[in-house]
């Protein structure tokens, strides 16, 4: 038997390779995003342990309370430059240094930023002899000349990519933007690379200055505002950097440092550097396994559609086989040893398909890392990583989806009848009513489950729930779709009076099980897509929506990268609109902040006073006064919580409302009781979604940063847009790293974001529907196989291979537009529960119609082309032995 | 047997022809021929047979003269034209729209009814059938009250009725048979050949049919024997009789 299978497999190659592809596919795509993330994760490991060359034990501040996740930046406060001299003093310490990292943004010769998606920061770099972090490795010579450590303040060294990037010379003069200062103009010194490897940053960019020159630069010197190079004792730090005598352990440091600051009554955290690399390394990886699952969903949706391809193919194959398995019952195989036979045949398939799709995979990553890079997104390299967890479970992934789309045609095949020998049509379909309550019954506990996961569960759960009853979905509505096979041929032809379109119909019908299938394939890509471009339209929307109808702007300060900016800006534009035309307009400043209530982390939003000018956020019982003076505002959530103090000095929690007092803990302040100034509905309008809105009043006190998210800008009147625009441009070209756009232009490009991650995910969905086309094209050409006799009939009375041609596109046709469809529907559902689930956030539902018709227009295509070769293959059949075969 | 030369004889007379027509497959020591320089004409609106044993080339010559396979050497006239030497296209058109077919077997499009597989060669052209023709055809083989079935609601005979009356329904200059009655009963096979006599008397087709029964050979006005390639005897206005005599003869 396994003889005969194994002929059987390579008797038709063509066949084999196809239904191999659809298994390759998948099992590629998601051995590709292990590698991809994997070898990410030791970049960033290698990263990270670079950082904390050379330095046993770190000194910082104690986070104030663990910020929420979305957070880029940490609420631990910095720490005084007087804590150098402190740690130095301990006994068992050689060397202690402060380091910070803060934003720089360097320009090339063009005045053109030097800047990828990652982030560009500024550092100190200590004088040779002192420096004990050994993270940054100068090179001896860049370019012929003498490379060596920034001296002065006016000196800076880059690293090798960006000094390679800006095509920097040494003595060459280059320009920086920072956050809080105006841009500045240095001379490059030297270059140097991050921890001695050519791409060691990751794409980040960074810039070395001496110290004191950094603390100014970089923000860290409220001492002595102004000062060209910070004082010592004026500064802060980051952290502390400490190494010790010869001898002693990082822990045996750490704990001695340790213990001398606490009896000195100083509350700092002590970690040693392996700690600090590790904290790290976990929290990238945290990242890495959002962006891994992110692209294992689309890897999976593959797999599973490739299962979709297996299973048809295996049933045509069984179906056309019909009379040999007869002749083997009649000659005395069991019922076990058919199903054996086939799935065997499936575990040739599926080991085969899975040990290419692995090597697929692997091929796959640097066009995954360039499709990637090409939406934005772009990823340090580093030596591939290809671990054994990725080959088991690429390869248990790929036989197994195999072996279970297997199933159910291998039992079929064992029912066959010893009398099916003597039979010359192959098995009548039976009639599915089974099957089709079985269908019924699991797209009705799919939706049940949606429902629960969309309205009922929260997080993980919530998704998980949502992803696996959609996949029960898509297989009872696969299940069913046989019943509108019929119907949907018919209609589709209709517009076609010709015999070819008839005739297209009538095949496409003849089987309604084996095209409604062929179609699921399809389906699922479809929907999925669908879905997506519903979420996005209705977020992009909304979007547009509280920008057109719920802002007033007449320009909109945003950052170039991800980083908020130096609340200069916002005060600088107010005075030079007091300078230039007698008024200071409105500028109103947004600023994202982590607080503290009740115990529990979670986010604010800092407005200026008059943010109601420019951001239509209703406020109940608005006592401005209050506000102006550090208040804060509440939603409606919020009322009557028992979160609330009836005094500022009150313990007793009584339930919020006007006048009450609300403990919050700030990161630099502590708790404070802060009068409550009134309440809000909801902040849509500027995109916020929490509850608490705080005064910018006391900001330096409460918070260790005090950088602007963006800055809307509405100038004064009487004042043409023209000359405001200047005003506003020059003020954001001097501070470098915001841009300064008019509303139109900020929606625009806010917009032009989302379209860009909608493509990503099409682009990886389209992975799916290339899945489904092979399907297509296999199973046509397993029908066209079986009708070959027909074929030879409809060419020997007459019909042109011109005709015959497009017969079998308009079936190809007529598949993938039913599938399309059928997915629409179901990605316009699922669309419509995901953003009514989303509500609150909200969201409101948009359907993009001409998108929709765009992609079935854009199916129907990509089915004319599955259609392609096998029509090639029917028209190029010799007719008189295509007549005269079985 | 008249071997008259094309230009003694006017084309109109001919509906079909074959000229030293050679049909070779394999070559060396493997070389069969199929068809060893064959002559033969076949008239307008008469009843031919070719019959011949087993490998004796029929079913190549009939393929060969009905444009479905193309010979080695030699030429086959259709009409006035000459086929053998024309595009795969153009042959295609010359079968949709001259010449009509019954096989065997498996005749019909399993898809189509009936009513839509007689009138499927005038589809594929684009033309509607003219009613009268088709109501004479389908009461000619009696099928008025099956056209709305599909191929596997009909009975053998029926199916190769069905196969008949595409054949005429779109007036071809000629109809090629291949073993019509092969898989029919007597009784099925008798009505068959019956309708294909009654389509030349009565609506003047012409009809070449290659059989191996004696009984379906004598409905025709003359048969052709094949052996080996070559045209050994010919015969008219056959019987039963005169046919197995003829082939006893020849198989002796």
């Amino acid at each position: 038997m396994i003889h005969l299978t194994i002929r059987n497999l390579f008797a038709r190659k063509f066949r084999l390779f196809l239904t191999s592809l659809a298994v390759v596919l998948g099992v590629g795509f998601m051995a590709g995003t292990f590698v991809l993330t994997d070898t990410l994760g030791s970049v960033f490991e290698t990263l990270f342990s670079d950082t904390t060359k050379g330095v046993d034990a770190i000194v910082r501040a104690p986070e104030p309370f663990k910020s929420s996740s979305q957070r880029i930046t940490s609420t631990r406060p910095p720490v005084p430059d007087s804590l150098v001299s402190q740690v130095q003093a301990v006994d068992s310490v050689r060397g202690a240094e402060g380091n910070m990292l803060g934003y720089a943004l360097v320009q090339n010769k063009e005045g053109k930023a030097i800047q990828t998606r990652a982030p560009t920061f500024g550092t100190s770099w200590y004088r040779e002899k002192k420096s004990i972090n050994k993270s940054l490795v100068r090179i001896p010579e860049w370019k012929g000349q003498v490379s060596r450590q920034p001296n002065t303040a006016t000196e800076v060294a880059l690293d090798r990519a960006t000094a390679t990037e800006g095509n920097f010379r040494i003595g060459e003069s280059v320009s920086i933007s920072f956050l809080s200062v105006p841009p500045q103009t240095f001379t490059l010194v030297g270059v140097f690379e991050f921890g001695g490897s050519e791409n060691g940053l990751a794409g980040a960019t960074l810039a070395a200055f001496t110290p004191e020159r950094a603390q100014v630069l970089l923000n860290r010197c409220p001492g002595a505002v102004g000062a060209t190079e910070c004082p010592v004792g004026a500064g802060q730090w980051d952290q502390i950097e400490v190494v010790g005598k010869a001898g002693s352990s990082e822990v045996a440091i750490r704990d001695s440092v340790r213990r001398e600051l606490r009896s000195q009554g100083l509350n700092y955290e002590v970690i040693t550097g392996q700690q600090l690399a590790d904290e790290q390394v976990a929290s990238v990886k945290k990242n890495l396994s959002f962006f891994n699952t992110f692209l294992l969903i689309f890897a999976l949706v593959a797999l599973f559609v490739g299962a979709f391809i297996i299973y048809n193919t295996f049933s045509i194959t069984v179906a056309q086989r019909t009379r040999e398995l007869g002749l083997m019952r009649a000659l005395g195989a069991s019922g076990g040893q058919v199903i054996g036979a086939v799935t065997f045949e499936a575990l040739v398939i599926g080991v085969f398909s899975s040990v290419l799709g692995l090597l697929l995979g692997i091929g796959l990553v640097k066009p995954l890392e360039g499709l990637l890079s090409a939406f934005g997104l772009n990823l340090p390299s580093g030596p591939m990583q290809i671990l054994p967890r990725t080959i088991i479970v690429a390869l248990v992934a790929g036989v197994l989806v195999t072996l279970v789309s297997a199933i159910a045609p291998a039992r079929r095949a064992a029912r066959v009848a010893p009398i099916a020998a003597l039979r010359d049509q192959s098995l009548p379909p039976s009639s599915g009513r089974r099957r089709y309550f079985w269908g019924a019954l699991a797209t009705l506990v799919g939706l049940g489950v949606m429902a629960y996961g969309l309205f009922g569960s929260q997080g993980t759960n919530a998704a998980l729930l949502v992803g696996v009853s959609a996949a029960v979905i898509f297989l009872g509505v696969a299940m069913l779709s046989p019943l509108l096979a019929r119907p949907a041929a018919r209609i589709l032809m209709a517009p076609s009076r010709k015999i070819t379109g008839k005739l297209a119909a009538q095949n496409a019908a003849r089987n309604p099980r084996r095209t409604a299938s062929t179609a699921s394939a399809l389906m699922i890509g479809l929907a999925l897509v669908t879905l997506i471009a519903i979420f996005g339209e209705s977020a992009k929307q909304t979007f547009a929506t509280a920008i057109d109808e719920q802002t007033k702007a007449d320009f909109v300060i945003s950052p170039k990268g991800f980083l908020p900016f130096s609340p200069e800006i916002a005060s600088s534009i107010r005075s030079e609109f007091r300078t230039e035309f007698g008024s200071p307009g409105t500028v109103v400043q947004y600023r994202d902040a982590a607080i503290a209530v009740d115990g529990s982390a979670t986010s604010a939003f800092g407005l200026s006073n008059d943010f109601q000018k420019t951001s239509n956020v209703e406020v109940k019982n608005f006592d401005r006064a209050k506000f102006a003076q550090g208040g804060i505002l509440i939603s409606n959530a919020v009322v009557g919580t028992n979160r609330c103090r009836a005094a500022a000095e009150s313990k007793i929690p009584v339930p919020c409302r006007l006048g009450s007092f609300l403990p919050v803990r700030f990161p630099a302040s502590g708790v404070e009781a802060i009068p409550v100034a009134g309440v809000f509905n909801d902040a849509k309008a500027i995109g916020y979604q929490g509850d608490y809105l705080i005064s910018l009043a006391n900001w330096s006190q409460r918070f260790t940063d005090a950088f602007d998210q963006f800055v809307i800008v509405l100038h004064p009147d009487g004042v043409s847009t023209a000359a405001a625009a200047k005003v506003v441009n020059r003020v954001a070209r001097e501070f470098g790293g915001v841009k300064a756009q008019n509303k139109a232009d900020f929606k625009d490009s806010q917009l032009a974001q989302f379209d860009q991650i909608l493509g990503l995910m099409y682009v990886l969905l389209l992975f799916s529907v290339v899945i489904a086309l092979i399907g297509i094209i296999n199973a046509l050409a397993l029908s066209i196989y079986e009708r070959t006799r027909e074929i030879g009939l409809l060419r020997a009375v007459g019909m042109t291979r011109r005709q015959l041609r497009t017969v079998v596109r308009n079936e190809a046709v007529i598949v993938s537009v039913f599938g399309s469809l059928l997915g629409l529907v179901i990605g316009i559902g699922f669309g419509a529960a995901i953003v009514t689930a989303l509500r609150d956030q909200g969201i409101s539902f948009s359907l993009p119609l001409l998108q929709l018709v765009i992609f079935v227009v854009l199916a129907a295509i990509a089915g004319v082309g599955a259609g392609v070769l096998p029509a090639r293959r029917a028209a190029r059949l010799d007719v008189l032995k295509a007549i005269s075969s079985q | 047997m008249s071997l008259s030369s094309p230009a003694e004889v006017s084309t109109a007379t001919y509906a079909a022809r074959a000229e030293k027509a050679s049909k070779i497959y394999g070559s060396g020591d493997a070389e069969v021929r199929a068809l060893d320089e064959v002559d033969v004409e076949f008239e307008r609106h008469r009843y031919s047979a070719i019959m011949g044993p087993s490998g004796s080339g029929k079913s190549t010559l009939l393929h060969c003269l009905a444009g479905l396979d193309r010979l080695t050497a030699g030429k086959i006239y259709l009409g006035d034209t000459e086929i053998s030497s024309l595009s795969e296209k153009r042959l295609t058109l010359i079968r949709r729209d001259q010449i009509g077919f019954v096989f065997q077997a498996y005749n019909l499009i399993p898809t189509l009814t009936a009513k839509e597989n007689i009138v499927l060669p005038l589809a594929l052209a684009g033309n509607k059938p003219d009613q009268a023709t088709f109501d004479r055809v389908v009461d000619t083989v009696g099928l008025r009250d099956r056209l709305g079935h599909k191929p596997n609601e009909l009975s053998g005979g029926q199916q190769q009725r069905v196969a008949v009356a595409r054949a005429l329904v779109s007036q071809p200059e000629i109809i090629f048979a291949d073993e019509p009655t092969g898989n029919l009963d007597s009784r099925a096979g008798s009505e068959i050949l019956g309708f294909m006599r009654r389509a030349v008397d009565e609506l003047g087709q012409t009809i070449v049919m290659v059989t191996h029964d004696p009984s379906a050979a004598s409905y025709a006005d003359r048969v052709v024997f094949l052996a080996d390639g070559k045209i050994t005897e010919e015969l008219l206005n056959p019987t039963t009789d005169s046919v197995i005599d003829t082939m006893k003869r020849l198989g002796a």
